[in-house]
């Protein structure tokens, strides 16, 4: 098997991945792991995100083919339709977020580049949805903020249960009580003091 | 702007305290990006509107008491000569991609370091809590109240599904990277490390090494840490980083005792000579005081000596860096010239003046 960076030499270093459930090997020679290992660091999810986008972007113009954007696992990628526009907001195109190392214009390029960031998060991330927290200030606010509370609090629960710190237990399952009952509060269109 | 002799001056709460497991474990870190909504990312953005996100942050900042502000230093890097910006650099306070913006940028500190917001890095807010040791949960807790504080007072760009919005996707999510920065001598004289970093590594974990003077020497200095930000929240990132970590520093003890075992002198040996080269060198380079002070930390471990502890080793790591040399010195050193003042530090060090 040849070097999944050089593709050159025989590839001695095997690395697997578990992404949501998916394996996904990387095959290094012993000199580009060491290059590797050089630049920034010893992650296996080495990769440059700006080439990953510009060639994602590229296919979305219907310049590559798809065979070049996913060799070894034959996944099949979308295709958007037409030439992804330029953000409304910022005028960044996906040609400029190539450019600029994979790094967007604005926050509303998340909304205007959905398939590209998408595709993306599927590569780099362990999902696709956020699980932590939420500022304050945002919308859905005390709700949104004390059902991840209420969320943390029960888990930190099962945690206590499982070292049989059943005390502690008592002192959380009390907190989440408590939270709760403002949660519920919050719904029923209370909110305005169910910060603190 | 604050001068960087007061900076340099105030005590750092990281190299002052103890921390669990401090024979390993140097530091715990958190960094958490955030960006203002409605406003173009740091990249895309005007100067006009890097400077109005600088006067929002640092408002913010005064006005919630975050950091100790207004008692917090607070620095404008663009107008800084490049050895201070070195300082900057060097303390941990501030990235290369920071310093290198030419225009708009903000660097917060809290007097004793242990907290600071980048403004206008890649993304608005790049903000980070440090404490001595392993410790992760205990920095979240700072870091998620510095974050509370601020977000009082600043909007977020927040969606409901993605989480916080950040320049790079790799980011988005909880926008969170946390780390641990390991002292791994055993790993690496036993040549473990290689099979350590690439299990960790399978893990989606990430190693990084700390580099010296330009150089490849890493003084067995290591920094693990999560590589994902999105599909799973805070604590459980956390988790799984610590389950890590506690694995990893039980390698390392693991490792160190079987290097007793086998070859006890050997080891010792290694130890004295690092001692040696550090107390009557007259001629350091950075890599060869770094791989020095790797065997004196070793030592210091192993109840070895009296009159060396964690603190000063740990005060050295620092002190012998270029920019810290130099600015000690009080003017610009020739290469040569940092190598005798490197040996003349280390030397007076041990020799407990
Ligand atoms: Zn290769
Ligand atoms: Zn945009």
């Amino acid at each position: 098997m040849l070097c999944d960076i050089c593709k050159k030499n025989e590839a001695t270093i095997h690395i697997k991945e578990i992404h949501d459930g998916k394996v996904k090997s990387t095959n290094l020679c012993a000199s580009c792991a060491a290059e590797k290992e050089k630049n920034g660091g010893l992650d296996a999810l080495g990769f440059n995100l700006g080439e990953m986008l510009l060639n994602l972007g590229s296919l979305a113009a219907g310049k590559t083919e798809a065979a070049a954007i996913e060799p070894d696992s034959g996944k099949t990628v979308p295709v958007p339709a037409a030439v992804l526009p330029p953000c409304p907001v910022c005028g960044w195109t996906v040609e400029k977020i190539g450019q600029s190392g994979g790094r967007l214009g604005c926050p509303a390029c998340y909304k205007a580049f959905t398939p590209l960031i998408n595709e993306v998060l599927t590569r780099v991330q362990r999902g696709l949805v956020h699980i932590g927290k939420r500022p304050r200030n945002a919308a859905g606010g005390d709700v949104a903020v004390l059902t991840f509370e209420v969320g943390e609090a029960k888990r930190e629960l099962q945690e206590h249960i499982s070292r049989e710190e059943y005390e502690l237990a008592a002192v959380c399952r009390d907190r989440i009580r408590q939270l709760q009952a403002r949660l519920d509060e919050s719904r029923q269109g209370g909110g305005e003091n169910g910060q603190h | 702007m604050d001068s960087i002799d007061k900076l340099m001056r105030s005590p750092v709460s990281f190299l002052a305290d103890a921390g669990p497991d401090e024979d390993i474990a140097i530091s715990s870190r958190i960094r958490l990006a955030r960006n203002l909504a409605g406003r173009p990312f740091p990249d895309a953005a005007s100067d006009e509107v890097l400077h109005e996100i600088c006067d929002k942050v640092g408002a913010a900042a005064s006005e919630s008491g975050a950091l100790g502000c207004p008692g917090c230093f607070s620095f404008v890097p663009e107008l800084m000569g490049e050895l201070d910006r070195e300082i900057l650099f060097e303390r941990r306070l501030a990235s290369r991609d920071f310093l290198n913006r030419k225009c708009g940028t903000r660097l917060l500190v809290r007097s004793d370091e242990s907290s600071s917001i980048m403004v206008n890095e890649e993304d608005h807010l790049r903000m980070q809590t440090l404490k001595p040791g392993f410790q992760l949960k205990a920095v979240w807790e700072a870091i998620n109240q510095l974050d509370d504080e601020l977000s009082n007072r600043l909007e977020y760009a927040f969606d409901e599904k993605l989480g916080y919005l950040t320049s790079c996707p790799t980011n988005v999510g909880t926008g969170m990277r946390a780390s641990v920065m390991l002292h791994l001598p055993g790993l690496v004289l036993s040549g473990l490390i290689g099979a350590t970093i690439q299990g960790v590594n399978k893990l989606n974990l990430a190693v990084r090494g700390i580099s010296g003077e330009g150089s490849d020497n890493r003084g067995n200095l290591f920094q693990i840490s999560n590589q994902s930000t999105l599909g799973q929240s805070e604590m459980q990132i956390i988790d799984r980083l610590e389950s890590v970590i506690v694995q990893i520093i039980e390698h390392e003890k693991l490792s160190r005792r079987k290097l007793l075992e086998r070859d006890k002198y050997g080891f010792f040996d290694w130890v004295g000579r690092s001692y040696g080269i550090l107390r009557y060198s007259y001629k350091l380079t950075g890599e060869e005081a770094l791989n020095a002070l790797s065997g004196l930390r070793t030592g210091v471990d192993l109840h070895m000596f009296t009159k060396v502890n964690v603190r000063m080793v740990n005060e050295l790591f620092r002190s012998i860096a270029p920019a810290h040399l130099q600015k000690q010195a009080g003017r610009e050193l020739s290469p040569v010239e940092r190598d005798i003042t490197r040996a003349t530090l280390c030397r007076e060090k041990l020799a407990g003046r």
